[in-house]
């Protein structure tokens, strides 16, 4: 059953592999050319890759909360119409709690960060 | 696994769907191509900007910039040709898949969550500040249209029982899921255009930052990054049509046909948007998705919960 | 090496082109972007991007080495036009891609550069001699492609030596050259940390400085213009970031000594066509490419003295659908609000009231008002936006509404330079 989805992901390679191959045999040069960083035409001060200020970090939290809830979703969605109402009473009651975090959240400002 | 509607072809037919994906990328590329000559209001049609791209692509010369994380960086531009081929294996092209698997539900979201990974890093790899800052809008972005978009593909699995994609397009041989849970269907396009990070999900690749993430990209690197969403875009609007669009179902023609009649209508209607709407910045948008889109879909899959338990 | 030709043919037609403008050749520019536009190619958003690097106007020095910069990061294959006046930016564009078409130039060209940016360097080291930070960089170059790993990072600090020192009081020299406008909070001068810098290829990496909560964050230091799409041409802000947020800028203009004394621009039509360049700049930048294109088209046809009912009537419809575009209101509404009292204290002139989204209705009402001849002439000279005075104004905000609020000031082509020069 897997036999597709082995075969494109083996496609896929294939197909990229096949392209940097075909650019090799007709771009300019082979070997990429080394250059400094685009920064307007300056010389770049430091270098980029450092500890970015990611300033939605709340954010990260409550998407890891929610998102880890989520995944309950997907074999209830298989059940619910033959478990009957109980499944979305108590599904239902469950996200409404969750999401009472995150308006809760919101309130406090975790989605604003400008 | 319950009444799967859909024969299993041999692996061999991989390079099938993948050229049927290209078509479609060319398709979309032409109609950009198209829209964006009209745009200019001068010179060429437009018609052949695909085509010329590619060749100036191919032709153009690699560049790696200082102290580059080369190996990220990579991965990061050629995996989104790779999310998207693996997508459409679970697509069901009229009776045909690749992969009937059970989950193909949340094989699309497993998916779709690499682009976290790839487009970051592209951002990253490069060692420039733009495409640092570029990878990190699209995080940003990610973290207000992913949930609603997890949230909007339960729904067609909960009004038909079943998370194999096969089977939620047989379920809509009366009723298209689209005409009964429109919210749910346009929070999954919102976030397949924001997954091919396309039209108004532009901010991490926008002007304002020099292209952000593919400030430093240049020639086949370039290809693989700009081609990969065009087929993520593809690959979308081809999984929408399973979902929500009644999959093979139509009159007259075969199913084939109306799945890529279907996809092609779609992608066509994304590749439009894409002029037309101003970007949306990720600050304003992190508020949307969760106080707006969110609380919408948890609303559409009660609602289709309980027409669901209704109907049996 | 017949496919490379096909090849090359159908890349050229679609040719992308980085915009060098020098300052006060605006008119230059746009006859450029009118070209190549025409010609099916389209705007490179970086070198990297780009198969031309297009110079408008006479540069001054600074500009040129700029150029020379760029010139060195794309990626070939790659052609260098200057285009001195509008009328002969077609015939540059026809030499580039007589330029781009000859692949055996190309194939040379590229065969002739070398696989790290050294040669970059040295003329750098010239070139930028005030800004101490990087005059070292030159002795980092032979660390290679300079890995992380500990042999390396021990070499280029041995290399240093009293240059890590050098680049850190370097550093200062940078953040203090020009106007310094009292650095916010820009304590990094207490971090230490002197010997154990490591600079990989001769760039240093971020030092740490406190944030607006007191949180201590890496700093980088971006510069912003002169090139960059859509930005008010000769204008620099070298902004201290931490993520994405300006925490200090300082405004220079590149050759603004050499700036020749271009009195603004005289007539009404041209006036009316500069709001629509820059509200076709402020519309790509939000990120709605129909409306810019719109904007585009209509300063073109003023540039060209088109029939003036027509363009009135577009730039009417063009103010219509930008009011009408809610998605458009809701990204800038609020976006660098400039009150009254705002206005007064920054010293700028009072059509810049509000916030992004008015100024930039206020920039096509102006543009209506030129052309309509209602709009007081003798105003305009008195008009200028202070140059300083834009750090202050994006200070506290993020790159993108940034960008966005220093595109609604609506700059005139040539700056008042003599405001830079003693301020």
């Amino acid at each position: 059953m897997y036999a597709g989805a082995a075969a494109m992901a083996l496609v896929a390679i294939v197909f990229v592999a096949g392209l940097y191959g075909l650019h090799r045999l007709l771009a300019l040069a082979p070997d990429p050319l080394a250059v400094l960083p685009f920064q307007s035409g300056w010389r770049p001060e430091e270098h980029a890759l450092s500890r970015y200020h990611v300033r939605w970090y709340l954010s990260t939290l409550l998407f890891l909360a929610f998102d880890v809830e989520m995944l309950f979703m997907y074999p209830w969605a298989v059940v619910v119409a033959e478990m009957g109402a109980t499944a979305i009473v108590e599904m239902f009651l469950f996200l409404g709690a969750v999401f009472v975090a995150v308006v809760w959240a919101w309130r406090e400002g975790a989605l604003r960060w400008v | 696994m319950p009444d799967s509607t859909v024969t299993t072809v041999s692996a061999g037919w991989a390079l099938a769907a993948a050229a049927i994906l290209g078509l479609l990328v060319a398709f979309a590329a032409v109609l950009d191509g198209l829209f964006s000559a009209r745009t200019a209001g001068a010179g060429p049609s437009g018609m052949t900007r695909p085509l010329g791209e590619t060749a100036r692509l191919v032709r153009q010369r690699r560049r790696t910039t200082v102290a580059a994380d080369t190996l990220l960086w990579r991965i990061g531009s050629s995996g989104l040709l790779f999310m998207a081929l693996m997508i459409v294996t679970v697509v069901p092209l009229g009776q045909w898949t690749l992969f009937d698997l059970d989950v193909g539900v949340v094989w699309f979201n497993a998916m779709d969550v690499l682009a976290w990974a790839f487009v970051w890093l592209t951002g990253w790899g490069a060692n420039s500040t733009h495409s640092l800052i570029g990878g990190y809008r699209f995080l940003a972005h990610g973290l207000a249209y992913e949930l609603p978009l997890m949230f909007a593909l339960v729904a067609p699995a909960v009004a038909a029982s079943s998370l194999n994609v096969g089977t939620v397009a047989a379920a809509q041989a009366d009723l298209w899921f689209v005409v009964w849970m429109p919210v749910a269907f346009l929070v999954f396009c919102t976030g397949v255009v924001a997954i091919a990070v396309w039209g108004p999900f532009t901010p991490a690749l926008g002007s304002d930052i020099a292209g952000g993430v593919t400030t430093e990209l240049s020639g086949v690197d370039r290809l693989v990054f700009q081609g990969g969403r065009y087929a993520l875009l593809a690959a979308g609007a081809a999984f929408a049509v399973p979902m929500f669009l009644g999959g093979g179902n139509g009159p007259l023609l075969p199913g084939w046909a109306w799945v890529l009649v279907k996809t092609s209508a779609l992608l066509a209607v994304l590749v439009w948007l894409r002029r037309r709407l101003p970007a949306v910045r990720p600050d304003l948008f992190m508020e949307v998705g969760w106080v707006v889109l969110l609380p919408a879909v948890l609303v559409q899959d009660l609602l289709v919960a309980v027409v669901a338990v209704w109907r049996t | 090496m017949g496919l490379s030709n096909a090849l090359a043919r159908y890349a050229v037609n679609h040719a992308h082109v980085l915009l060098v403008e020098a300052p006060g050749h605006w008119l230059t520019r746009a006859a450029a972007e009118q070209q190549l536009l025409a010609r099916g190619w389209l705007f490179a958003s970086s070198p990297a991007d780009a198969d031309v690097l297009a110079l408008c106007g006479t540069p001054g020095p600074e500009i040129a080495a700029i150029a020379a910069r760029l010139w060195e990061q794309l990626p070939g294959p790659r052609a260098r036009v200057q285009i001195d006046a509008p009328h002969l930016a077609a015939a540059a564009f026809e030499s580039a891609a007589t330029k781009l078409l000859d692949v055996t130039l190309q194939r040379d060209d590229s065969q002739g550069r070398s696989a790290t940016p050294n040669g970059e360097r040295h003329r750098d080291n010239e070139s930028e001699g005030h800004d101490g930070g990087h005059d070292h960089g030159g002795h980092g170059t032979h660390v290679g492609k300079g890995e992380m790993d500990g042999g390396h990072a021990e070499h280029s600090a041995m290399d240093h030596g009293g240059s890590s020192g050098h680049g850190e009081s370097g550093d200062h020299g940078g953040m203090g050259h020009g106007m310094d406008m009292g650095h916010a909070d820009m304590g990094h001068g207490a971090t230490s940390h002197g010997g154990m810098d490591m600079a990989p290829a001769g760039i240093p990496m971020t030092h740490g400085g406190e944030d607006r909560d007191g949180l201590e964050l890496d700093v980088l230091h971006l510069r912003l213009g002169p090139v960059l799409p859509y930005w008010p041409t000769g204008l620099v802000l070298r902004c201290s970031l931490q993520g994405d947020l300006i925490v200090h800028a300082e405004v220079t203009l590149v050759d603004a000594q050499h700036a020749r004394h271009h009195a603004g621009v005289r007539c009404a039509h041209h006036r009316a066509a500069r709001r629509c360049d820059n509200a076709a700049g402020l519309l790509a930048l939000s990120g709605w490419e129909d409306a810019a294109g719109r904007a585009r088209r209509l300063r073109d046809w003023l540039l060209s003295d088109g029939d003036r009912g027509t363009t009135a009537r577009d730039l009417d419809r063009l103010h219509r659908r930008i009011k009408r575009s809610w998605l458009l209101r809701w990204s800038l509404r609020g976006v660098g609000y400039l009150s009254a009292a705002d206005v007064a204290r920054l010293d700028l002139p009072g059509h810049l009231r509000g916030d992004t989204h008015d100024r930039l209705l206020s920039m096509i009402q102006r543009a209506a008002d030129d052309i309509a001849g209602s709009a007081d002439a003798s105003s305009d000279a008195s008009e200028h936006v202070p140059i300083v005075k834009i750090g202050d104004v994006v200070q506290g905000l993020d790159i993108a509404t940034a960008r966005l609020v220093v595109a609604s000031l609506d700059l005139d082509p040539q700056p008042a330079a003599s405001a830079v020069a003693h301020a």
